[in-house]
């Protein structure tokens, strides 16, 4: 969005009266993620990031045998509690907003346009060349965002579904060669969330300069200012612009 | 020390449990007194307990089967065998145990237990192909499991004395010693069988394709014993070995690749963006332009999205 475009003279005057009167109106902002979805992305990436590091100590023999047996065993039964918590606050907010995982679920499906292919070709080059390269504008997932959302749900159903049948495995049921099975799986898991993950923490919480304050949308009040709501997703933050309905101003 | 084994010879057992009952004194394991513990209901089999379990690391199996032509005048033919770990060389629960709670011993070749690193995971379980370790600990999801399973009594062998089950046995059906010693007496035994008209019997342990530290020597075959003939290591096994570096290796990469991505991006700035819903302008508020028109869609090729600001100082 580097280049100009020409405008009709009535149109320069109106731009120009728009700017004057943001200017003292304060700053818009979109209203994008609830205080429920904040929460349960919060109290998920907490049991998230405390399951990786309690699976570690059960997975990698050197870090357990720093803390010996008992202390790993603590931690993996802490594994088992807190996986339950991975698995029933995420179901129990479904059931509380069903309108809200269809919505989800309808964006993360959603048919790819022009801008949405030409954004995924783009993505790998300008991760390494965002001070040179704009991106197509977006609707309000990102295709690669719906690729990598995508990811992390099928690897967290993964993880929790391949969890749960772990722990029911020799108490309640047996399920003899499977559970050789279940566990790869469950270490299928584990590596889309790590890489995944990883990818979605260092974009997600604003580490990457051209994503500052992207932090917010999650851990803040959920919602982003209008220039990042341009630059981050166009199409979608013109509609909430001229609707007006989820615009707030600070 | 060479590798150790320990032979079962199942034409001289006698079925006299003397093997399960010294494996438990010198474990000190329980013994349940209910009429054929662990059973859900009294089966009728001589079999007891009616497989290895949590506290029981051997039994003899009392395998049924029809009576040798010879032996026709008897109502059932019984076929016993020994089931316990199996002691296999490369031993796969050894390969997939996280947290060394299973080792093979260098010395002798046994796999054995250190109960105090084992936390329980279930990984050997799903990758013994004999279907061997047993937790004992207690029920429920929050159990504190560890394993047990024969080790060969590897206490008793490095003191230079014979595993307790084959110091026990009377009839000399156990045998300990050094494995391809072993090895040929057990061949020797099923040739001197089949001369003798026993055309099934077998050894079980030797073959090349799965060594195992146990060798047995199976009057009726394989299959009359409850032994498994070819003993298959579950693909998992590898599939979950190759698992750690595999993801150590992407989740590395992934790290280096964000640090690259972190330290190309430093320094990135851009303008202040607004939107003019009156007349569908998207504006550079920092210089001032319009930047875009309406809300179509993007009209640029991927090649000019890449090129258009290279060579520019500082970017766009």
């Amino acid at each position: 969005m580097s280049k100009g475009v020409s405008v009709s003279p009535q149109d320069w005057a109106s731009d120009q009266d728009f700017l004057r009167r943001e200017a003292v109106a304060g700053e818009r902002r979109i209203k994008r993620h609830s205080r429920q979805t904040r929460w349960t992305h919060g109290i998920t990436i907490v049991c998230c990031l405390l399951l990786c590091v309690s699976g570690l100590f059960v997975f990698v023999p050197a870090l357990g045998q720093v803390l010996g047996a008992q202390a790993v065993f603590t931690i993996r039964m802490s594994h088992r509690v807190i996986g339950a918590v991975f698995v029933l606050v995420p179901l129990i907010s479904a059931i509380m907003a069903p309108k809200g995982v269809a919505h989800v679920f309808k964006n993360l499906f959603a048919k790819w346009n022009s801008d949405d292919k030409k954004w995924m070709l783009l993505f790998f080059p300008y991760l390494f060349m965002a001070k040179w390269i704009h991106m197509p504008d977006q609707d309000e997932v990102k295709s690669g965002q719906r690729f990598a959302d995508g990811m992390l749900w099928v690897a967290g159903a993964l993880m929790g579904v391949t969890g749960v049948l772990l722990v029911l495995n020799g108490w309640l049921v047996d399920f003899g060669g499977a559970s050789g099975v279940i566990l790869w799986l469950h270490d299928l898991g584990f590596l889309l969330i790590a890489v995944f993950g990883l990818a979605h923490i260092f974009l997600g919480a604003g580490i990457f300069q051209p994503y500052r304050g992207t932090i917010r949308l999650m851990f803040g009040d959920g919602t982003v200012s209008e220039s990042d709501a341009l630059y981050h997703w166009g199409h979608w933050a013109r509609k909430e612009l001229e609707s007006g309905k989820n615009v707030i101003r600070k | 020390m060479s590798e150790k084994a320990i032979l079962f010879d199942s034409s001289k057992c006698t079925a006299c449990k003397g093997c399960q009952v010294a494996c438990k004194c010198w474990n000190e394991l329980p013994s349940p007194t209910e009429l054929n513990a662990c059973a859900a209901n009294f089966t009728g089999t001589y079999q007891n307990p009616p497989d290895i379990n949590g506290i029981t690391r051997l039994i003899i199996s009392f395998n049924e089967t029809e009576p040798a032509a010879a032996l026709a005048t008897k109502p059932i033919g019984w076929a016993f065998g020994r089931r316990s770990c199996q002691h296999c060389d490369n031993a796969p629960c050894v390969a997939v145990c996280p947290h060394g709670a299973l080792t093979q011993d260098p010395d002798t070749g046994f796999v054995n237990v250190d109960q105090a690193q084992c936390v329980g995971c279930g990984y050997c379980s799903s990758a013994c192909p004999f279907d061997v370790p047993r937790y004992d600990g207690g029920d429920g999801p929050l159990a504190q499991l560890h394993l047990e399973k024969c080790t060969g009594c590897l206490d008793r062998v490095r003191h230079g004395m014979e595993p307790a089950c084959v110091a026990t046995c009377q009839p000399d059906a156990l045998t300990f010693g050094d494995r391809d010693e072993l090895v040929a007496t057990a061949r020797e035994k099923v040739a001197w069988l089949r001369e003798r008209g026993y055309e099934n019997a077998c050894v079980a342990g030797d073959s090349e394709d799965y060594p195992t530290h146990v060798l047995h020597v199976l009057k009726y075959g394989c299959e009359a014993h409850g032994m498994v003939e070819h003993p298959q290591v579950p693909a998992t096994v590898e599939m979950t070995r190759v698992m750690k570096p595999i993801t150590g290796a992407l989740s590395g990469l992934t790290v280096v690749g964000l640090a690259a991505m972190f330290g190309l991006a430093a320094g990135y700035k851009r303008s202040k963006l607004a939107y003019n819903p009156e007349t569908g302008d998207t504006i550079d508020v920092d210089k001032g332009v319009v930047v875009k028109q309406g809300d179509g869609q993007d009209e640029m090729s991927v090649m000019e999205h890449i090129t258009e600001n290279i060579g520019r100082k500082g970017g766009r």
